[in-house]
Parts: C-alpha cells; sequence; structure tokens
C-alpha cells in the first residue's frame, strides 16, 4: 500500500492518474458506504475516503490486480479507524478477544413458516438502520463488508485478518440480532 | 427437530445445526460451489425449519441490499479526482465538476488502450457505481463486435469446430472449481443473471423431477461470441446446454442430431430462438431423453425464452 516510490519511477504519472481513475474512482460509493458504517455520520465518510483516497494514490503504483473494491475498502477501513482514534478516541471497541462473541447464536425455535420473514422484508430503512448501528462494531464490519459492499468472505477474511470462519460466524451472528429485532422474535416466548 | 435426525447423511453437510446454519448463510451469500449449493438445497427443501432460516435470511439480505446509499456528489468526485489531477500534467479545469466527468476519460482512454478499447466510449463512470451495468456494458459491447465476424457460420466446418469449441468448454468446466458461474436451481435467478450478463438468456426449465436438476448457469465464449450456457445434473454427470442465438443463415436442425467431439457425446438441434448444443459425458441414451424433455419444457412454456 505504501510502496509507491520505487514503483511510480516505472509508471509515469499520467498513467498513474489514469490508474487511479480505474482503480479507485468507481468505487467511491462503496468507499462512503463503509466509512459511514465506520464512523456513524455521512459528512465524516467523506472526510475519511479523501484521506483514504490520498493514501490509495500514493500506493497505486503498488495495488497488484485483484478486486480493486476490496484493496480500496481495506484502505478506508484503515482511515476510519484512524480518524476515530483520532476524533473519538472514547468510542474506539477494543477489538480484543472475540472468542466469546465469536459463538453462532442458536437456531430460533420458531414453528412457524415465515412470519419473520415477511416482517422482515415490511422493515422499513429507517429500521434496519438503526438495527445495523447497534450491532457491535466487529459484527458490523463483517455485515457491512458482505451485504452492503459485497465483498466475498475470502476477501473479508483478507482485509481483517481473521480465518473464514470467523467471518462466517460473525456473520451469522450479526444477522442473528439483526432478524431478532426486525422479525420480532423477542416477543415470542422462548 | 428435524425428521432426519437418525439417518445416516451422505450429503456431506454438517451434522451440527449451527454449522448447517452457516452453511445456509454461505448459501445465500453464493459462496457454495455447485455441488455443496444443490446438497444444501435439498436439506431446505426437506426441513422446514432451515427453510424458514433460509426465507428469513433472503428477506433481511434483501431488506439491507435495499438501503439507501450514499450518493457521491459532484463536488466531492471532483475533490477525489483533483488528488490525482494536481500531481498530474497540470491540465485544469479540476475544479470543475462538469469538466471531470470526460476528461480524465479520455486520457486515461489514451494511456490504456486495450483496456478502453471494450468500454464503449460513453459509460458513464461517475455516475454509475454499479459494477453489475459495467459488467454489462462491455459484455453487451462484445457482442456488438463480434456481429462483424460471423465466426459461426463462415465456413462448412462451422458446425464442427463449434462442437469442439463446446466440448473443450464442457471440459474446461468439469476441471474447474464450479461448473457454474451463477449457482441456482431457479430459472428466475439464473435468467435475469444472464440477461444482465450478455443480454441473451434461453429458457431454464428446471427438470429435477425429470431427474435432471438445474444447477446454474456461465457464460461460454465460443468464437468470440459470449454465450449462455447452462448446467444441468443426472445422477453424477453433468450436462452443459449451449445455447447460441440464431442467425438468419444457420442452417435448421429440428430433429437433433448426434455427434460426438472431443470424447463426449453432443447433440444438436435448433429452434426459432436459439441453436443448442446439448454435450456430456452421460450415456447417449440418458443425454437424448435429456433434450427430449428439455424441448418439451421449452415448447410447454415458450415464454420463457429471450432471444437477444
Amino acid at each position: 500500500m505504501a510502496g509507491a516510490p520505487q514503483g511510480a519511477t516505472v509508471l509515469n504519472e499520467k498513467m498513474l492518474a489514469a490508474r487511479f481513475a480505474e482503480v479507485v474512482l468507481p468505487h467511491l460509493g462503496d468507499a462512503l458506504s463503509l466509512a459511514r458504517w465506520l464512523t456513524g455520520n455521512t459528512a465524516d465518510a467523506e472526510d475519511v475516503v479523501q484521506e483514504a483516497c490520498l493514501k490509495a494514490h500514493a500506493g497505486i503504483a503498488g495495488f497488484a490486480g485483484g478486486n480493486p473494491r476490496a484493496w480500496l475498502l481495506t484502505i478506508v477501513r484503515n482511515a476510519s479507524y484512524t480518524w476515530i482514534a483520532k476524533n473519538r478516541p472514547r468510542s474506539v471497541v477494543a477489538v480484543g478477544d472475540l472468542a466469546d462473541l465469536d459463538d453462532v447464536a442458536p437456531p430460533p425455535d420458531s414453528d412457524t413458516d415465515s412470519p419473520e420473514a415477511a416482517l422482515i422484508a415490511k422493515a422499513n430503512s429507517a429500521a434496519v438502520e438503526a438495527a445495523i448501528a447497534r450491532l457491535p462494531q466487529p459484527f458490523r464490519e463483517t455485515l457491512v463488508l458482505r451485504d452492503i459492499n459485497g465483498l466475498s468472505y475470502r476477501e473479508i477474511a483478507a482485509m481483517l485478518g481473521v480465518p473464514q470462519g470467523t467471518v462466517m460466524s460473525r456473520l451469522a451472528r450479526a444477522r442473528g440480532l439483526l432478524m431478532t429485532e426486525l422479525g420480532g422474535r423477542h416477543h415470542e416466548p422462548a | 427437530m428435524s425428521p432426519h435426525e437418525n439417518r445416516p447423511r451422505e450429503d456431506g453437510l454438517p451434522q451440527d445445526p449451527q454449522d448447517m446454519t452457516l452453511m445456509i448463510h454461505a448459501l445465500v451469500d453464493g459462496e457454495l460451489d455447485a455441488a455443496a449449493a444443490l446438497a444444501v438445497e435439498r436439506r431446505i427443501a426437506a426441513d422446514p425449519e432451515l427453510a424458514a432460516e433460509h426465507a428469513r435470511l433472503v428477506a433481511l439480505r434483501d431488506a439491507v441490499a435495499s438501503l439507501p446509499r450514499p450518493t457521491v456528489s459532484d463536488a466531492f468526485l471532483a475533490r477525489i479526482a483533483a488528488i490525482a489531477e494536481v500531481k498530474g500534467a497540470g491540465e485544469g479545469d479540476v475544479t470543475q465538476p462538469a469538466a471531470m466527468t470526460a476528461e480524465p476519460q479520455q486520457s486515461s482512454q489514451q494511456q490504456q488502450g486495450n483496456v478502453i478499447a471494450m468500454r464503449p466510449r460513453g459509460v458513464r463512470w461517475f455516475n454509475s457505481f454499479d459494477w453489475r451495468q459495467m459488467a454489462a456494458s462491455i459484455a453487451l459491447t462484445a457482442v456488438l463486435a463480434s456481429g462483424a465476424t460471423q465466426w459461426l457460420t463462415t465456413a462448412d466446418n462451422g458446425a464442427e469446430s463449434f462442437a469442439v469449441a463446446v466440448a473443450n468448454g464442457h471440459r474446461r468446466s468439469l476441471l474447474a472449481a464450479t461448473p457454474v458461474d451463477i449457482v441456482s436451481s431457479d430459472r428466475h435467478t439464473v435468467k435475469p443473471w444472464l440477461d444482465g450478463r450478455i443480454g441473451v438468456s434461453p429458457a431454464a426449465p428446471d427438470m429435477a423431477k425429470d431427474g435432471y436438476a438445474l444447477l446454474g448457469g456461465r457464460v461460454e465464449v465460443i468464437g468470440d461470441r459470449p454465450m449462455p450456457a447452462l448446467v444441468y445434473r443426472h445422477h453424477e454427470h453433468l450436462i452443459t446446454l449451449v445455447a447460441a442465438p440464431r442467425q438468419n443463415d444457420v442452417k435448421s436442425v429440428p430433429v437433433a442430431d448426434d455427434l460426438s467431439a472431443g470424447g463426449f457425446l453432443l447433440v444438436h438441434w435448433t429452434d426459432d430462438a436459439f441453436s443448442y448444443w446439448a454435450i456430456s459425458d452421460a450415456e447417449r441414451p440418458a443425454l437424448d431423453d435429456f433434450v427430449a424433455r428439455f424441448r418439451a419444457a421449452v415448447i410447454a412454456n415458450p415464454a420463457a425464452g429471450s432471444p437477444g
């Protein structure tokens, strides 16, 4: 990511600019989405993405192919946490031992077909967004990378530096929490 | 609990209910290969609890996917694009949002001829951040560009070399991690996927009841033309069905024609819209039976196809 200086001698500046336009610009929407979900608001997201794009431009010569969106989002994620640490140090969640969080929620003992699915489908955007915002940070991050940014399990695992199994269980846990909230499952007797 | 609880399972899926839940997530996320997807779909079909979980997950995925996305304002885009331009050749205009939509693209076209040539000039990079549109427009350009070549029909041996190409594609698919690009037994998933990629999709009936389960679809490139291909499973054999949109001068083959190429058996026939090539390592009777049932299914529901 930071290996620009040597590479820049090979690719001249115009080619780097063209590459930046090709690799970075098409994914700004995704970058804003991720930054917004990590920082919590839209205005901060633009600052974070701009910062990330500066880093991306500096490191564009080091982009070795692969999925440009995943590459950019990795930079955006790092920039988001840097920004959060600087501006809202108290809100940083310690991502320490997540073993207890990584247990998959037990499957619900619902005996009916899909009233919950119907409830979830009817949930309005505000309710869905609020439910995502309330997720613990590691779950929210995984869910956003998968369901909003559309990255694969493998790409998310590489970005977060965790095994794919951990990605899967965090995702299942995040969705379990959302379904509980949106599907009204908590009103049912246990 | 599930009625299958005490029966040994032969589908290779996890026994543990929590792990099985993860498999359903993976199915919804399109992370399973064709064989595993098929096995999970069967489990779901047999188990109402799993089916309910699957329905909830699909509903949730759709709800999250339909959330409003932050918009990339022209001003913000100009700010970001300026990052590259300031350090570049110093062409002015970087603060003019309107200019941004055209200028960098033209300079990049000069620089990267090969890549950009695939793209129509008017692709709206800056307003459209949906990769599906990008992919569709690239594929569409490929179709338009190949119209001039008429690879299929020029020579007398066109059918023969086409059969070899189909056989090679089938062989490659058997070696690949997964024989399909889009996994689904649901034609309502496969058809839009193919339409989105290459603008053409044949009828894709699932004939699981007849012993031919639809596994999914992929895009085959034969000659230089992308074509839709459907993949069916019959016992342990895979059947690839390539549907080439018919061109005017393609010989009509209303009666199925038995061929072979590359060690595989083929059946070739045409209807009004498509020129079909079915290929498999299955026995000839099974392949003929598949073709007969497929043709019957298409005739029963002709509206399902959409020749490009």
